[in-house]
């Protein structure tokens, strides 16, 4: 389909033409020409139409979904839900001790919210025993905090999206210590390592 | 993000909650219903002329949603795809209803009932005014509803909802040129078909 199928009036004039300086005053020709004359009335009744039909939908009520419609929706949400993995802590002949990737995510979020600027996204979190891996392996230039006990460390990959002109690397920081303080605090753990991504700015 | 509802970090934008849903996340998931429930409704409602099957399309369209979330390779075209998802569901069932010869688009077919054709009606309208606005909305509608499926799509998703001429292409499998015929022959047929209505 090309621009030529756009509708022309008999005076050559395009209706997309008309449509897109409806708002403003006729031209010379519009003025004289009975054609346009009448393709702008129509048009701007139409516009008129349109707006209040848009105005008349967003506030009728029963132009609404029932609100079982919502309850259906998150009770298969619910049912499907991804949890993500267990994370192993303890493992002794008395038993194991496991925390879902849900649960410490939902705790990172909580701490994240706290730093101005910064809107946590996507979380993954693994774990590595204290003497699974040489030292330094996860430990860029200041990047990284211990954990606080000698047990497992967790290394958290964050990504983020941060607000338009706060300075990254402080906040970041800030971001990193925060959750840092919160595992211990909330679950007993400590946060080896926080790598963090920053994937996307937004407007504020 | 006002559209997201109460009980959220209050300035979160729309790519961070998806992306959270995606991590499986049903209090995101959950904000994203509440934005995008009526907006849905609306675009099927206007396609379908059915409350039920509106309501339909809004069930599985966010359903299919939370399904495929995870595959959703850019959070900012959420909007899109979930638009995209809704305009297909509800061309699939014109194309169904239309293989059963079940004429559903002419005015007299329309869901009639009572709440279908209960409107807001801004306060402090005086009746004349009000008659006339509600008679120009039935023209409006009834003309809408002559047009063959795509084309009325593409009008409803440009005029009353707002999409870009690009999104409405990839939805529709037409270049975003063909998009701006289509439109410009929607609104000269529906201009036209008002002037003529009654």
């Amino acid at each position: 389909m090309a621009l030529e199928d756009i509708p022309r009036l008999g005076c050559g004039r395009s209706i997309d033409r008309i449509w897109a300086t409806i708002d403003r005053l006729p031209t010379a020709h519009e003025e004289h020409c009975e054609q346009c004359q009448t393709a702008r009335t129509r048009l701007q009744r139409l516009g008129e139409a349109t707006r209040l039909l848009c105005e008349s939908d967003l506030h009728d009520p029963a132009l609404k979904p029932r609100p079982g419609i919502e309850n259906a929706i998150m009770d298969v949400a619910r049912a499907e839900v991804r949890r993500g993995s267990s994370i192993l802590l303890r493992s002794a002949d008395s038993g194991t001790t496991e925390i879902s990737e849900q649960a410490l995510s939902s705790l990172i979020r909580v701490a994240a919210a706290a730093i101005p600027g910064v809107h946590s996204r996507r979380c993954r979190i693994e774990i590595r025993s204290a003497t699974a891996s040489p030292a330094g392996e996860d430990h860029p230039s200041g990047t990284t905090r211990t954990a606080t006990n000698a047990g497992p460390r967790l290394i958290v990959n964050l990504w983020v999206a941060a607000a338009q002109g706060i300075v990254i690397p402080r906040t970041m920081e800030a971001l990193r210590q925060e959750i840092g303080n919160a595992l211990p605090a909330g679950v007993g753990i400590g946060a080896g390592t926080v790598n963090i991504t920053v994937e996307d700015l937004y407007d504020v | 993000m006002g559209d997201h509802g109460p009980g959220f970090e209050p300035d979160l934008d729309e790519g961070s909650i998806v992306a959270r849903a995606q991590d499986g996340d049903l209090e995101a998931f959950e904000h994203l219903v509440l934005a995008y429930q009526y907006k849905i409704f609306r675009l099927a409602y206007r396609m379908l002329n059915d409350h039920g099957e509106a309501e339909d399309i809004v069930q599985e369209t966010l359903t299919t949603s939370w399904r495929g979330l995870a595959m959703l390779a850019d959070v900012d075209a959420f909007g899109g795809w979930i638009y995209r998802l809704a305009t297909n569901k509800c061309l699939d069932l014109l194309r169904k209803r239309s293989a059963h010869a079940v004429n559903c688009t002419q005015p007299e077919d329309m869901d009639t009932s009572p709440e279908a054709c209960a409107r807001a009606v801004p306060a402090g309208s005086d009746p004349a005014h009000e008659a006339e606005w509600s008679a120009e909305q039935d023209g409006l509608t009834a003309v809408l509803n002559t047009l063959p499926p795509a084309q009325r799509a593409c009008w409803l998703l440009r005029e009353m909802h707002g999409r870009s001429y690009a999104e409405i292409g990839v939805t529709l499998k037409i270049s975003p040129t063909a998009v701006r015929g289509t439109l410009a022959r929607a609104r000269h047929e529906i201009a036209e078909g008002m002037s003529e209505w009654r």
